[in-house]
This record gives C-alpha cells, structure tokens and sequence, in this order.
C-alpha cells in the first residue's frame, strides 16, 4: 500500500511538472497544433467511425453504418464514409461527433457507433464463449473441465460462493445468470477497451446507467415486504421522524444504483485518461529523453489497469448482490437498532 | 447450472477474499455517501434555477437533507455487520 501511494505521488507530481514548460513553450505547442485534451476526449468518446491508427496524413479507418431517423424524410441509412471531414450527405452532417440535420429538424440517430459496434462484438464473444462453456459441462457434467472451461469454472464459482452465497443467502440461485452475465460483460468489455483500438465502452455512461438501472430493477422486482417496511415504517423510528425519514430511504434507494453507474464510468474512464496524458507526453514535450519515462509509466498504469478491469467487475457485481441481498432479506434483526449484532439487547423491539 | 458445477463443501473461512469483499464493501458505503450529497444538492440546485428562487432554499435544504440522509445510511450500513 505504501508502494501504491509513493507510486501514485511520483506520477501526481510528474504530471504536475510536466504543465509547466507547456506553458513557457506556447509557442512549440502551437506551431505543432498537438492539443492532447481533444486527442484524449476523442479516444473516450465515441464515434461514427472505427479509426485505428494514421502513418503521416494515411489515416486507417472502418467506416461504420449511420441510421438516421427523421420525422420529415424518414429513415436514412448510408455508410459513414460520406460524412467525413464534415461533409454533408442526404441533409446530415457531424458536428462534434453529433448527428445533425442542415435544416434543424429533430434527428434520431440509431448509427452503429464505435461503441454499438463493440457493443455487438463482445455481445458474440460472451456468446461463443459461454456456450463452449456450457457445452462442456452438458457433455463431461461434474468431471474435470477442458479447455477454455477449465479457466472460468474458477471464476464462475467465485461469483456463486463468494458473491451472490454470502451476500444474498439462500434465495440466490434465481440471481446467478444476472450476476454472472454483469460480471463477465464488464470484465470483456474493460479488457477490450484496454486492447489498442479497443472502444472505451464501460467507460460511456449510458451503458454504465443501463447496468445501472438493471439492478435498480431487478432489485425492486424481487424485494419482499419486510424491504418496503423497512423503508415506509423503518422500526425503531417514532412516527413523527416518518416524514424525514422516508425521503431519506426513497434518496437510498436511487443513490446505491447512482453510485454503481458513476464508479464503473469514472474508473474506466479515468484509466483511459491517464494512459493517454502518459503517451501525450511523449509529444508534448517532443524530446526523445522523456519517451522511455513516459512508456514505463503509462505501461504502469496499463497493467495497473488489468486489475482495475477484474476489481471493477467485481465490485459492480458484489454490490448488486448486496443490494439484492437487502431487498430478498426475510427479517432485518440487525438492523432494529443502531449497532445491533448476534448478542445485542433487543431493547424495544416486539419479538416476532 | 449450479448443481453441474463442483460444490465447495462449507463455506471455509477464505481470509484473503473476505479482506477484498471488505474492501469493495466500505468503498461502495464512502462513493454512496458522496453520491447521496452530490446528488441531492444538484436536485436542489435544479429546482433553484428552475423556480429562479432569489434565496437559495432548495439548495441549502436539500442539501442538508442529502448530508443527513448520507450519514445516516453510512451508519445504518456500518452498523449492519455481516
């Protein structure tokens, strides 16, 4: 731990020298127009085209399909290659990576994006995967497992036991394929984004407010009537602190899956971003010295980073457990009052 | 599923993945704190701007209530144990 935080010193203050000759250097950095803020929001962000890497001016790019919707002229679909470098095709154009028409009209826009696309693919890879998973366990049953088996029956079993056994008890069978489909996409999906051209996908917060709001769901769907008690007539409360305390209960309720959306977006992005601003140097500081300081520490931070992905997914996957484990519970002994435990003194709680 | 897949018998005391359950525990109790005031105060921030009130009293009010409702689940989650 001591390591981590000189380590995490070393590259505070490291970033903290390198702004200073940015700004001695105006004039280095403008001749060179390398502004490395909208090279790092244009790697996070996404985009209507898949682009893998530029030698010189020869930029390598996939184009991928835009779909358009508009109430006046209906659907458009047509490949993104016509829209680059700002041009205009069938009345749309991008502006700032932002589908919009040249008369102002209202556009939908179902686009296969970068992050669709990924989206997609790692959506097969969890399919192809988990079905030669599954066929193993048909096929050789509670024999040793084989192959590509043999490397998730670990993790597969972790989930059961140390996630969704101790934090939802005995009902948790019913959660496993959430908990393990949740577990896995974010785990693919924060490696994929690590891998150079990789989409940064857990890292766009409409797709971290999905998960989000799956939990959210599934979480009151399968809440029993001792969680919505807990929340209307909290016990141990007098009936004049209600008011207060149930808005206090309802904010509980949206805070816990708020706060799985921000933590999973802001890590993966965070990740993304220091990596860049370490390559970046490179380039700002256009000196051949500083290249292999600015490699080691953004290989530190990347392979820092493949834990991140697991511990991400991990503690996504554990707190919706918790959360669904607080809402299936059948009796809340411990929670009657404030530092309750297996010996506390039931004080003024009815038996029941 | 579940029954396909060898049983690790009981529950054996694993120090190692109860120190990281702990850990992911508490953090996700300190990011719902923070998440609860941020929350609550923009909601409050929100409604200022939009009834263009000259005090701000949905800020202040609902951002003590943000405070006070974060408080209290980080002491009802605490005192929870496992």
């Amino acid at each position: 731990m001591k390591r981590l935080l000189f380590a995490l010193f070393c590259l505070l203050s490291l970033t903290a020298r390198a702004n200073e000759p940015i700004a001695t250097t105006a004039d280095a950095t403008e001749s060179e127009n390398f502004n490395p803020g909208e090279m790092i929001l244009h790697h996070i962000g996404d985009s209507h085209e898949w682009h893998w890497f530029s030698i010189g001016e020869d930029h390598y790019t996939t184009y991928l399909p835009v779909i358009a919707y508009r109430a006046g002229s209906g659907l458009s679909v047509f490949s993104s290659r016509h829209l680059a470098e700002g041009e205009v095709h069938e009345g749309l154009k991008l502006e700032h990576e932002h589908l919009v028409s040249e008369d102002g009209s209202k556009v939908y826009d179902f686009s296969i994006t970068k992050n669709v696309a990924t989206l997609m693919l790692s959506a097969v890879l969890l399919l192809v995967v988990f079905t030669t998973v599954a066929r193993g366990y048909s096929k050789r049953g509670t024999g040793s497992p084989r192959g590509i088996q043999s490397f998730f029956e670990p993790v597969i079993v972790f989930i059961r036991d140390e996630v969704a056994k101790k934090s939802i008890g005995p009902k948790y069978e019913r959660y496993m394929p959430y908990l393990l489909t949740v577990f896995f996409f974010i785990w693919f999906n924060n490696l994929m984004g690590l891998m150079p051209g990789g989409a940064n996908l857990t890292g766009n917060i409409a797709v971290t407010l999905t998960l989000a709001l799956m939990t959210l769901l599934i979480t009151l769907f399968s809440s029993n009537k001792n969680y919505w008690a807990h929340i209307f007539a909290t016990p141990g409360v007098p009936k004049l602190l209600l008011p207060i305390m149930i808005p206090v209960e309802l904010i509980g309720i949206v805070v816990k899956p708020f706060s799985l959306m921000v933590r999973l977006f802001a890590n993966i992005t965070a990740g993304h971003i220091v990596t860049l601003s370490f390559i970046s140097l490179i380039f700002i500081f256009r000196n051949i010295g500083i290249a292999p300081v600015s490699l080691a520490f953004g290989l530190f931070i990347n392979l820092l980073e493949l834990l991140v992905a697991i511990l991400q997914a991990y503690i996504f996957t554990l707190l919706t457990a918790m959360y669904i484990g607080g809402a299936v519970e059948d009796h809340h002994d411990a929670d009657y009052q404030m530092g309750g435990g297996e010996d506390a003194d039931p004080a003024h709680v009815p038996a029941h | 599923m579940s029954s396909l897949l060898p049983d690790s018998g009981s529950p054996k005391p694993d120090a190692d993945s109860d120190r990281l359950r702990t850990v992911a525990r508490y953090s996700g109790i300190g990011a719902q704190m923070a998440a609860t005031i941020g929350l609550s105060t923009w909601a409050g921030y929100w409604l200022d701007q939009h009834f263009q009130s000259k005090t701000p009293w949905f800020t202040l009010g609902l951002m003590l209530l943000g405070l006070f409702a974060a408080l209290y689940n980080v002491i009802r989650a605490v005192s929870k144990g496992e």
